[in-house]
């Protein structure tokens, strides 16, 4: 053999050895690939929910508002009182019975709530829960800061609120106070700004669950996704079909959520998809949309100090002309489902003070052209801004009904794109708030005074909630009186008072009640919004995944 | 030495360049309308709780004041906490940064690989079936929207075949392999876990190639006109009458000098890469930079867009100056005419 054929058969010897140790390593391949194949079977048989919702996730429950949030807040911690189902106000959970004596509330928690680290819950973590929530002064804290004098614990099981003066939404603000665990939390405090709570354990609670929650979490990316898994230790029962594992996943595009669902990689979407998106997904095989009313309403607000909308009958005129019908029409997803029903005031059906006998607006152009004539400004010498938020495409289209609406008055209209960041700005002072503006509102608990106090009341003008700028000191005094009075019959009748001056003094334009609409695959169902009588009178508490099933 | 110095002159003026930056963006961000307490609490916290957190956040205090405590705090590595996420800024870039570093890097990979062929090919096969194709491609590379890129590419292979995953960075099955660059397909590699690599690619594929559509077009269209031109070279010439072989010619002597400036080029786009992926992060729901930087800016998350934009300035930077030295170590003319700077 000379040098070549040596190298050649080297060569082929080599190549030999790697094909004999590349089926090699493909049989393994193929074993473990089986093997896999095998557990992904067993995994399957868990429950899995999908669901989407817009970034950020906020995990500290102290700092929990929007819907994600909230999402996490109501599956990962519970609350002394929680809203009704099928009626309204609210009934215990953490909290198994409490007594109302003047303005002092005392609580009986339950004895058998074990939080996820595996302490048991007593009264001085909900002193603990307090005191964090009104001090860190995020979130939804306003709800209570400022209306309670003390709480103490006064037993293992006891705890006791005082309030400084009767405030009527006390209870129903409790639903928004989660209760988390004080031996952890003060076990993992960092130095921070609050004394000897030091940083009240935030940068713990951003990350970690300190919970008693039916679902408890596995992992969290607040702007990548969050995975849950359920809490077999809850104090509660699951109904069988209740998830074993969720994941909940922020900001993905229209698009990709249209593909997961399409693929079966994702179960219920969230609320923030394009109506058009809505309609068509409801047509694929396989999907349903569900709806739940959200208690609030889409409104458009008129600046009640610029010129011509300072003039009462200028307000009522451009409210005769809107095609009201053409606004539910752009709300309307299927023959069945629709994001709207129509109002006929500031406070929707189904919250307390809602008046039923006030008539639906319609658009009625001689009923407008009389208002007009009694309005001191002349409507071709004044310019209407209508404004739209850039990231609600929708409101683009309202606001060209509007304007072709207004200019049938002969009102001179501009339309004027703004994003959200430069309308907040705006509102901060009546000269530089558009004429018009349009919000959806969701009221944060079941109670009127949280959609209208912030929105009506004087003494919180200059935010977009409130950028009508209304001054009235009958609005004033019956909210005032709304929020001092517990008995609910005299409250129910303060806020119909409320109701009807609301309605003649029309600082806004009533466009219709909300639902949330939600795109879910069929298998899932969400027992609060698909069985009559057992939605709960608050948002986002019907996702809570202890109330969703799997088939 | 010499290697020493133009390094250090280079990280001199960088330094110098991240400095005014800061101090540009630390005005901007503060102009941009809406005040970023009220957005961060809502419209139900009361002016008492907006003024504590105006406070806390030292908005309060005038322009000069504000800026040297944000440079004390970037002094011990802090960028402030995030109004958006509640987190440090620094932990949010942290865990956005490599996700968007693997998919510019797998991105560049693409330009580069399939760039820099189909420009040589091209310039070979010139005025030939061959280079029309190639060009057609290219310019609708180019021309396409990245967002378009994206679309189409979800509709064809995750919507309508379901060949590739549609989102995300893993399976919701599987987890990431532990932690050591933050890049899912290093870690997994590092770990010996071919099958988290294997679903991590499998994620990384129809990101990537979106990103890339534009910059492979963009770079075989430089590289074909650099090639093309040298072509018309008098060494060329006289290399073909040597009887070189096509290839040898193409590769050894068209190609490395036409290199520069689709070096130059691909440097730029590898680093705005960076910062324009949002659209690519969004559509395919990956947790990346750009995406994080565009929502606080929506959100006027004030330490948030100022950290990103460091660090996207720092990374344009850093990318410029490899691409330069690149450049001179492959160009004798710019290397033996004074230093890189």
């Amino acid at each position: 053999m000379n040098d070549l054929e040596y190298a050649r058969s080297e060569v082929r010897r080599h190549i030999g050895n790697q094909w004999e140790e590349i089926v090699k390593a493909g049989f393994r391949l193929g074993l473990a690939g089986a093997l896999l194949a095998m557990l992904t079977a067993v995994a399957s048989a868990e429950k899995v929910l999908r669901i989407e919702d817009i970034p950020i996730g906020e995990l500290d429950p102290a700092k929990a508002a929007d819907v994600a949030d909230s999402i996490l807040m109501f599956n990962v911690y519970d609350t002394l009182v929680l809203a009704n189902q099928g009626k309204s106000g609210v009934g215990p959970l953490l909290a198994k019975s409490w007594k109302v004596d003047g303005s002092d509330f005392t609580f009986t928690l339950r004895d058998d709530v074990i939080f996820h680290t595996g302490n048991p819950l007593t009264s001085d973590d909900v002193v603990y829960s307090f005191q964090r929530f009104v001090a860190l002064g995020q979130g939804l804290s306003h709800l209570l800061r400022g209306h309670v004098k003390s709480v103490t614990a006064v037993d293992e099981h006891t705890v006791k609120f005082s309030l400084e003066k009767p405030y009527a939404p006390f209870l129903t603000s409790l639903t928004r106070l989660p209760v988390i665990d004080s031996k952890s939390a003060k076990a993992n405090t960092k130095s921070g700004t609050f004394g000897d709570n030091g940083d009240y354990a935030q940068a713990y609670l951003t990350a970690h669950d300190l919970g008693t929650g039916a679902y408890r979490i596995v992992s969290h990316n607040p702007q990548e996704a969050t995975e849950f898994a359920r809490n077999d230790k809850y104090f509660l029962a699951f109904p069988d079909g209740a998830p074993d594992r969720v994941t909940l996943r922020y900001g993905l595009d229209a698009a990709t959520i249209r593909t997961l669902l399409a693929r079966g990689e994702l179960d219920i979407s969230s609320q923030w998809l394009a109506p058009e998106i809505m309609s068509s997904l409801a047509k694929e095989p396989g999907m349903k949309l569900v709806a739940e009313t959200s208690l609030g309403n889409y409104s458009i607000k008129l600046n009640t100090q610029r010129a011509p909308l300072d003039d009462v009958h200028c307000r009522r005129a451009i409210a005769d002309a809107i095609d009201y019908q053409a606004l539910l029409s752009l709300a309307k997803l299927t023959n069945d489902i629709s994001s709207g029903t129509p109002a006929n005031g500031p406070i929707p059906a189904g919250v307390l003070g809602a008046d039923s006998d006030l008539p639906y607006p319609k658009k009625d152009m001689d009923k407008a052209r009389k208002e007009l004539k009694q309005c001191a400004h002349d409507p071709a010498a004044s310019k209407i801004v209508i404004s739209w938020i850039s990231e609600i495409p929708v409101e683009e289209k309202y606001a060209l009904l509007m304007q072709a609406n207004f200019q049938e008055l002969g009102f001179k209209t501009e339309v004027v794109r703004m994003p959200w960041a430069f309308y907040t700005q705006q509102t901060a002072t009546p000269g530089s708030t558009p004429h018009i503006g349009q919000l959806f509102s969701v009221p944060t608990l079941p109670d009127p005074d949280a959609l209208l106090y912030n929105t009506y009341h004087s003494s919180v003008r200059g935010t977009y909630a409130s950028s009508q700028w209304l001054v009235d000191s009958e609005v004033d005094n019956l909210l005032d009186a709304g929020r001092a009075t517990f008995d609910e019959a005299e409250r129910e009748k303060i806020y119909r008072k409320l109701d009807a001056r609301l309605v003649e003094l029309q600082p806004n334009i009533f466009g219709y009640n909300t639902k949330t609409v939600r795109v879910v695959r069929d298998g899932i169902h969400i027992t609060p919004l698909e069985e009559k009588g057992k939605a709960y009178s608050q948002a986002v508490v019907n996702l809570m995944f202890r109330n969703i099933t799997i088939k | 030495m010499e290697l020493l110095r133009v390094v250090s002159a280079r990280l001199a003026g960088i330094i110098l360049v991240l400095f005014g930056t800061s101090l540009l963006i630390f005005g901007i961000a503060r102009i941009i309308p809406g005040d970023p307490a009220r957005i961060a609490l809502g419209p139900e916290a009361s002016q008492e709780q907006v003024q504590m957190l105006r406070e806390r956040l030292h908005l309060d205090e005038p322009f000069g004041a504000q800026y040297i405590e944000f440079l004390k705090d970037l002094s011990m590595g802090d960028l402030g906490t995030s109004l958006y996420t509640q987190r440090p800024v620094v932990q949010d870039i942290s865990t956005a940064l490599p996700a968007t570093f693997e998919l510019v890097f797998a991105a560049g990979l693409l330009v580069l690989l399939l760039g820099i062929p189909m420009g040589v090919l091209s310039a070979h096969w010139r005025d030939r079936a061959g280079d029309h194709v190639i060009r057609l491609v290219a310019l609708l590379g180019v021309v396409t929207p990245s967002f378009v890129w994206a679309v189409l590419l979800m509709l064809t292979f995750a919507y309508f075949t379901e060949i590739l995953p549609a989102a995300g960075r893993l399976s919701q099955s599987v987890s990431p392999a532990p932690l050591v660059t933050g890049m899912y397909t290093l870690d997994a590699a590092i770990a010996g876990r071919w099958d988290i690599l294997k679903d991590a690619l499998l994620h990384l594929i129809l990101p990537a190639v979106a990103l890339a559509m534009s910059g492979i077009g963009q770079i075989a269209r430089l590289t074909r006109a650099s090639v093309a031109e040298i072509y018309q070279a008098t060494y060329i010439d006289m290399a073909r009458a040597y009887g070189f072989a096509p290839r040898r010619i193409a590769m050894k002597y068209a190609l490395r000098p036409a290199l520069i400036p689709t070096l130059t080029v691909f440097g730029l786009d590898f680093a705005n890469m960076l910062g324009g992926a949002f659209l690519i992060e969004q559509v395919f729901g990956w947790p990346g930079l750009a995406r994080y930087g565009v929502q606080a800016i929506l959100h006027k998350d004030l330490n948030a867009i100022v950290g990103v934009v460091l660090v996207i300035s720092a990374f344009f930077l850093i990318v410029n100056a490899i691409v330069d030295m690149a450049a001179a170590w492959i160009n004798p003319r710019i290397r033996l005419s004074g230093p890189a700077v």
